[in-house]
Parts: structure tokens; sequence; C-alpha cells
């Protein structure tokens, strides 16, 4: 006989043996199509450093993505108004040359800033009302792995890897780009961590607080891939303090062979007052696959960030999950998706912050059962409503639809 | 010959910055391999790994250094290697583009190292999960030529 897990889960909720799931802070609406162009052979993604493909800014929801509907991969943008009924018509972004891995920021109403990789530069551009701007594209080598992040209206920080000088490995670098001069213009570019490198620094994030930024990336100095964080409390200049490690190692001896367990891509979000919430995926239990964990900023004494949690629900463990994403609000409220195949199909998954602990998870309605959905990218607007873009196929391998879903909300839960 | 020769250089150029494959190895990355596999009409044999990971170490020392498996494996696959958490990119032969993390998602290296056996077309026909010794992947290989024998 099979048992499916999240009958079993119900099953065991029923006898009191997990804790029941407080109120559902959001009511789903039905998915929509982010793009009416797909079919065989058009393979859309949504996968920046730090997973930032969705933005609201005002009454306007964005979504960036690649896609080769043009033969070539390249970037497009697509809105809509928050009461509008479907998305407009794709915007394409990119130039000539094969382009990768967009990350979006809302910059004011209606205005977005979009970065993306193309021919090895990262390149910028403003689309406002719809409206695509002149492209920057800085001057680094070897560049990509762009993830954008809001700043003061002014501006918007950019971090990014790209060669570094003297060794052959990716160094994560920020920039501030500066939007008040018609064009967008980008400042020094500073090493978020300025010592020489031994491996390669990988998909970096950041997020602008008021009086400070905080960057996270994956590294690979001691042997495999922890997750590193190094925060500048300085704003105008490169000065950022020495980089401290987030991801935590198993508990128990070091294994003989290998360096370390793996984690792979970290995504940050503000929420609250001055609070960053870090999620990654992180393979620290070697027999059960990756696993979704979390940590918080601050974290006590000198610590930039607290101790690790494990976001997902125990019902979780025997299966895989992948692609994290955060999203936060100024009232405290954070949220981490991600894809999870617990239920013999790959499904979207939630879960929030209630009563100071994670919530058990949430197959989110019209994202999750057949078929395969995957790639989420989520953002909380200025009211706390959820809005979500991810990949979905019919069949492994098969071609993509990109779908949105608007989650409306419904409660004051404890965060 | 070249082609080898090219492909080992590089190797050994970037090693350092991926998982770490077996020496001696032709290894290609996943898109080549299934390239390769269709034009000579042989089985893919993929190795998932990642950077640092403990038990390709000691699968690699204890088993991959083996000659008898190294002749075996050489001679009756094209070898692929994916480094489970790296964002290189691949183009399939549906056009897809994937990185190497996403090949892995799909093939469930969920840890590692795991084996795959593959027809050339990315179907998978064995699989082996976790550390392996010599007679393993002996094993493995007689039973999977075995069931492409049947097939054939």
């Amino acid at each position: 006989m099979i048992v499916r897990l999240r009958d079993l889960a119900l099953l065991l909720a029923g006898y009191g043996m997990i804790a029941p799931a407080g109120a559902q802070p959001w009511e789903f609406n039905a998915p929509i199509e982010v793009t009416s162009v797909h079919g065989e052979g058009i393979f859309h993604h949504l996968e920046s450093a730090g997973r930032r493909n969705i933005a609201v800014a005002g009454e306007t929801v964005a979504i960036s993505w690649e896609d080769n509907r043009q033969d070539g991969p390249a970037i497009y943008l697509s809105r809509k108004r928050l009461d509008a009924d479907s998305f407009g018509s794709a915007v394409r972004l990119s130039e000539t040359d094969e382009a990768y891995e967009p990350s979006l920021a809302a910059v004011g109403p209606d205005r977005f800033a979009v970065a993306w990789e193309e021919a090895g530069r990262v390149r910028l551009r403003l689309v406002d009302q719809g409206k695509p701007g002149p492209v920057l594209s800085l001057p680094d080598r070897q560049a990509g792995q762009a993830s954008l992040a809001a700043g003061d209206g002014d501006a918007v920080w950019l971090i990014y890897t790209a060669a570094d000088n003297g060794t052959r490995h990716r160094r994560v670098y920020l920039r501030r780009i500066r939007l008040d001069k018609g064009e967008p213009a980008a400042g020094e570019a500073c090493a978020v961590d300025p010592e020489p490198l031994e491996q390669a620094q990988l998909y970096p994030t950041v997020v602008k607080l008021p009086d400070r930024s905080v960057a996270a990336w994956e590294d690979r100095r001691h042997g495999h891939t922890i997750i590193m964080a190094a925060e500048n409390r300085e704003p105008g200049s490169c000065r950022f303090a020495k980089p401290q490690r987030i991801s935590e190692p198993p508990p128990g001896p070091r294994p003989p062979y290998g360096k370390g367990h793996g984690v792979t891509r970290v995504a940050l979000a503000a929420y609250g007052q001055q609070r960053i919430l870090a999620a990654w995926a992180d393979k620290r239990d070697f027999r059960e696959g990756y696993d979704i964990y979390a940590s918080h900023y601050p974290g006590e004494d000198d610590a930039l960030f607290g101790p690790n949690e494990k976001v997902q629900d125990p019902f979780g463990g025997v299966a895989q999950q992948w692609h994290p994403a955060v999203t936060g609000h100024p009232d405290g409220q954070r949220v981490t998706a991600w894809d999870d195949d617990r239920d013999d199909q790959t499904n979207i998954l939630l879960s929030w912050h209630e009563a100071g602990q994670w919530s058990d998870d949430l197959p989110v309605p019209g994202a999750s059962g057949a078929p395969e959905q995957n790639h989420p990218s989520i953002v909380l607007d200025a009211d706390g409503n959820l809005h979500l873009a991810w990949v979905e196929r019919q069949k492994t391998g098969g071609a993509t639809r990109l779908r949105y879903l608007f989650g409306e909300r419904t409660s004051d839960a404890t965060r | 010959m070249l082609r080898y020769l090219l492909v080992l250089s590089m190797a050994l150029v970037f090693q350092p910055a991926q998982a770490d494959a077996p020496e001696g190895y032709p290894f290609l990355s996943f898109d080549e391999a299934m390239q390769q596999a269709r034009e000579q009409d042989k089985t893919l044999f993929v190795y998932f790994g990642r950077y640092g990971c403990g038990y390709c170490e000691k699968t690699n020392k204890e088993a991959f250094s083996d000659e008898t498996v190294r002749q075996v494996y050489t001679d009756n696959y094209v070898l692929a290697y994916v480094d489970s958490e790296s964002g290189k990119r691949l183009q399939l032969p549906s056009g897809e583009r994937i990185t190497e993390q996403e090949v892995g998602t799909r093939y469930d290296a969920f840890v590692t190292p795991v084996f795959t056996f593959m027809t050339p077309e990315g179907e998978p026909l064995k699989r082996l999960v976790g550390v392996q010794r010599i007679e393993d992947l002996l094993d493995a290989d007689e039973k999977v030529q075995s069931q492409i024998g049947g097939q054939s």
C-alpha cells in the first residue's frame, strides 16, 4: 500500500501528533499565465541569483524571465496592474547576444530595474511604465549571477560575480546604480570580501537597509560550498566587515572523506525593522538530500546571523527540496517558498513565520498537484498580499509555461 | 583523441573550481556526452557529484582507481560528470538550456555520489546511490550490459 505523505500528515494531525497549521494568511486566486508565448521547444527560466524575478511597484506587478522564443535565450518582462485579469505583452530587454538570469527590483510606481548577464557582461535597464530605457553595461569581465535590491529611490544595489584579477575564480562585487540622471549610472565596484581569493564566490544576493547593506553568497573557500555573509555599515564607502559563515556545519565528528556538506543558492529578504531572512538549500543530513534552512539577521553579540533553523516541516524529511525564495514585510511577516517532491510530484510549498516558528508547509493551491511546478519567486506587496511566479511543465523535460498567482492577505497571524 | 586531450586539459585547468571526478577517465559534460552517446550508440554513465563531496572522494580512491574498472567503464560507456551544485549551462538535444544543478534535480541526485546508466536519449537504465566498491561497479556493468544485450 502506498501512503502519500500528505495523507500521513493529515492522519497524524488528526491524532494530535503534529500541530495543525494556524490560519492561512492568504486566500489564493486561480493561477494565470504570465506570457502566452509557449509551446514545443520553448523553455522559460526563473533562476536569478537570489530568486528575485517578481516585484510589485505601486499598483503594478512585474515578472522578468529568460526564454528562447526567438531562438537564443533572451530577457523579457511582463507587467500587470494589480486589479487587471491578465499580463500585458512581454517586452524584450536584452539585446542581440545570449542573455541569462534576470533579476528584478521595484524602484517607484510602475518603475522597475532589471539586471541580467549578456555576452559575459552584466547589463541593467529601467522599465518605466512599460517603456525600456537605455542599457547600462558594466565593464567587468566574465560577469554574471546578478541580483538587484531596491535602494533609496534614487538608486538600486546590484551585486554580481566577475572574474577576479589575479585568479581564475569568480569574486562578488557590489555597485550602487544611480537612477536620478535620466539613465542609470554605475558607481564604484566594491568587493564584499577584499581578501585574496582561494576559491570561487558564487550566486550572491544583497539587502539594502536604511543605514547598511548585507550581502550573502555561496563560498568555496573551505573546499566545499558554504553560505557566507558580510555587511557594510558605512554608506558611501566600499568597506565591508570581515565576512562570516551563515550555514552551520552538522554536529558530530567530521567525516574522514571530503571537506564538508553541500549547500546551494542563498536568498535574502528584509522584514520588520532592520531584520533580514536568509534561506538556502542545505544537505547537512546527507541521507535526505537538500532541506530548506534559514537564519535571521542580526544574530546575537557579534554574529551577523543567528542560529540555523529548518524551515520545512518534518514531512519534508524524506523528500527533496530545491530553489528556496524568500520575501518579507515591514510588519514582520516573512515567507519562504520552494519546490518539493514529497508527494511524488513537484509542487510549490510555502512556510511563514507565526508565533515565533515556521508554519506547517502549505502546498500552494494552483501551484501543486499535477503537472510539475518548480522555480518559485515570491514577493509581499505593501498590503501583505503574496505574489508568486513559477515554472510549470506537463512532463519532465517538456515545454514550460510561466504562471502567476495572487494571494490576498486574510489574517494578522502572529509574526 | 584530440578531443579527449582537449577535454582532459580543460579538466586539469579548471578542476579546482569543479567537484571531483576520478582521474584518468575521459569524463565529458552531460550535453557533450549525450551527443557522443547518440553518435556512437553507446550507453551513458553519468556521475553526479559535487564540490567537496566526501563519498565521491572515497569511491574515487577505492573503486575508480582500479584498472579493471577503468578499462570496463572507458570501453563500455560514454562518461559524463555533473556537478550537482554547479550553474554551468548545458544545451540538451531537445533544445532545452539547463544547468548542471538542474540536471541533478531532474535525475534526483539528492545525495552524492549518484551514478546513473542511461540510454543515449537520457532514459535511466540503472542507478547506484552512495559509495561504491570495485565489485559494485563491475557487477552493475555486467547487469547493464546484460540488459542492453537483452534489448538488442
